[in-house]
C-alpha cells in the first residue's frame, strides 16, 4: 500500500465519518443548507488537501476549526459580491424546499421557537452554542476552535444561553 | 467571590459545565446550599443547558453532500502521479477562479476509474474498447463535476417546457425530456456540458437526494443494448437507440437506476426503439 493510500484510508476512517458534525455546525453559522453544502465540501477538501500535516491530536476540533473558517471566508466572500450584510440576508426560497435533506415537519412548537431563536443570535455566539451543546467540546477546545481565550468562550456561552432562554420564554 | 455575593450567570453557566477551576466550584457549591436566589438561578440555567442539549438541531449531512466530499477528495491527490495519462476533459470554463474543477475533476474520473478496473467491476473500460473508455470516463468525469458547487444546473426547472427550449440554439439537436416527476424522478434541470470533443445534452433528475445526469448526443452508430457499469459508488448505463447515444449517472443504486432508465425510455420513445432491459 502506497503512502497516499494509506493517507487516505486514514482519511475516510477517521475525519469522513465526522461530516455530520461538520454539516451540523455550517448549517447553524449559514443558516441555509446549500451555503453548507458547499461550505462542508470546501472545508473537506482543504482538510484533505491539509490532512498529510496534521500531526496528531483530535480529528474533530480540527476538521471543525476549518469548517469554521469556511463559513467566515464564505461569509465574506458573499458579502462582498452581493454587498449584503450577511445577517440581515433573508435565506430560503421555493428552492430550498425540493432539495431540503432534513424535511422534517415542526410538529413540536418548542422546537420550532428554540431553532428561530438560536438563528436570530450573532453567529459568535451561535457558534459556542454548537461546539457546547451539540458537540460536547470543552471551552479549551472551543477556544481553540473559535480562536478567543478561555474566558472569552464562558461569557459568550452564558450570555448565548441567556439570549435563548429569554427568547423562549418570550414566545411561550 | 464569597458566600454574601450572588453568583454571576457567567459562573453558574460555567459551574454547570464543569468548567470552573476546582477551588471556584468548591466555593459555587457551598453558596448553593446556603443561598436560594443562586440556587433558583442555577437550576434556570441547569435546565436551559439541558433543553439545548437535547434541543438543539443537529443535521446530518444528505447524501448528495457525501457524494461531492467523495469526488473532491478524489479529484484532489497530495501527491500527483504523473505518468497516467490525464484524459481529455471538457472545455468547460469554471464560474469561480479560485474553484477550479475541471481539471480535478478529470483527476476523480481517472482515479475512479482506476479504481473501479483495480476492484474487479464490470466496468465499460474493460471491454479494451478505447473509445468507449473514454466516454465512460469523461460521462462520470463530467457527473462528478456536476455535484460541485454550481455546476449541476445551467437551466434550474422542474418543468420540462423551461428545459426543452432552453437547449435550442445550444445544440444542434433536440434531446427528450419527459416528466417522471409523477413515478418519484421530478425534473431538476439541464445543462450542456462536453463530451469527446462535442456539446451533448445533460438532462438532470433527482430521487431523494440522488442526481442522476442523463447524457444525450446524436450517434451514428448501430442500437446497442443497455450495458451497466460501476465505479466508486457511481452506477452508470449506457445504451444506443437509433441515432442517439445515451448515458445515465448518478449514486442512486443500481436498481432503481435501472426502472429510471425503463420509465426514461418508455415516456420518450415508441415501444419498438427501446433499449433491451430484460437482465
Amino acid at each position: 500500500m502506497s503512502v497516499a493510500e494509506s493517507l487516505l484510508d486514514r482519511f475516510e476512517q477517521r475525519v469522513v465519518p465526522l461530516v455530520d458534525d461538520a454539516y451540523t455546525l455550517a448549517r447553524h453559522l449559514m443558516r441555509d443548507e446549500h451555503d453548507a453544502q458547499d461550505v462542508v465540501q470546501e472545508a473537506y477538501l482543504r482538510a484533505w488537501r491539509y490532512f498529510a500535516g496534521f500531526r496528531g491530536g483530535d480529528e474533530r476540533a480540527w476538521l471543525l476549526t476549518i469548517v469554521r473558517n469556511c463559513c467566515y471566508t464564505w461569509r465574506r466572500s458573499r458579502r462582498n459580491q452581493d454587498n449584503v450584510p450577511f445577517d440581515e440576508e433573508q435565506h430560503g426560497g421555493e428552492e430550498g424546499s425540493r432539495y431540503d435533506a432534513d424535511a422534517r415537519v415542526i410538529n413540536d412548537s418548542e422546537r420550532g421557537a428554540l431553532a428561530s431563536a438560536l438563528d436570530a443570535l450573532p453567529s459568535e455566539f451561535r457558534e459556542v452554542l454548537v461546539l457546547r451543546e451539540i458537540d460536547g467540546l470543552s471551552y479549551r477546545e472551543i477556544a481553540g476552535i473559535t480562536g478567543v481565550p478561555i474566558g472569552t468562550v464562558m461569557s459568550r456561552l452564558a450570555r448565548g444561553r441567556e439570549r435563548l432562554k429569554r427568547a423562549l420564554k418570550r414566545t411561550a | 467571590m464569597t458566600d454574601s455575593v450572588h453568583m454571576s450567570h457567567e459562573e453558574l453557566s460555567a459551574y454547570v459545565d464543569g468548567e470552573l477551576p476546582p477551588v471556584e466550584a468548591t466555593a459555587v457549591a457551598r453558596h448553593l446550599t446556603t443561598c436560594a436566589h443562586c440556587s433558583a438561578e442555577y437550576q434556570i440555567v441547569l435546565d436551559t443547558v439541558s433543553l439545548l442539549r437535547s434541543e438543539l438541531e443537529r443535521y446530518s449531512a444528505p447524501d448528495v453532500l457525501r457524494a461531492r466530499i467523495r469526488g473532491a477528495i478524489a479529484a484532489t491527490p497530495t501527491e500527483p502521479v504523473t505518468d497516467s495519462p490525464v484524459p481529455a476533459v471538457a472545455p468547460n470554463t469554471p464560474r469561480h477562479a479560485s474553484r477550479s474543477w475541471t481539471r480535478p475533476a478529470a483527476w476523480a474520473a481517472s482515479l475512479l476509474l482506476a479504481a473501479a478496473l483495480g476492484s474487479g467491476l464490470t466496468f465499460i473500460a474493460a471491454s479494451g474498447n478505447r473509445g468507449a473508455n473514454s466516454t465512460a470516463d469523461q460521462v462520470l468525469a463530467s457527473h462528478v463535476r456536476s455535484l460541485m458547487p454550481d455546476h449541476l444546473i445551467d437551466v434550474r426547472s422542474s418543468d420540462q417546457h423551461n428545459v426543452k427550449p432552453w437547449f435550442n440554439g445550444r445544440l444542434d439537436f433536440s434531446p427528450t425530456v419527459p416528466r417522471l416527476d409523477e413515478q418519484g424522478f421530478p425534473l431538476v434541470g439541464g445543462r450542456v456540458d462536453y463530451i469527446g470533443g462535442r456539446p451533448v445534452a445533460v438532462v438532470v433528475y433527482s430521487r431523494r437526494q440522488h442526481m442522476i445526469n442523463v447524457f444525450s448526443w446524436p450517434s451514428p452508430g448501430r442500437e446497442e443494448g443497455l450495458t451497466a457499469s460501476a465505479a466508486n459508488g457511481y452506477n452508470m448505463l449506457h445504451w444506443r437507440t437509433a441515432g442517439t447515444e445515451r448515458w445515465v449517472a448518478s449514486d442512486l443504486n443500481a436498481a432503481e437506476l435501472r426502472s429510471f432508465v425503463t420509465l426514461l425510455e418508455r415516456a420518450d420513445s415508441p415501444p419498438a426503439t427501446g433499449p433491451s432491459l430484460a437482465p
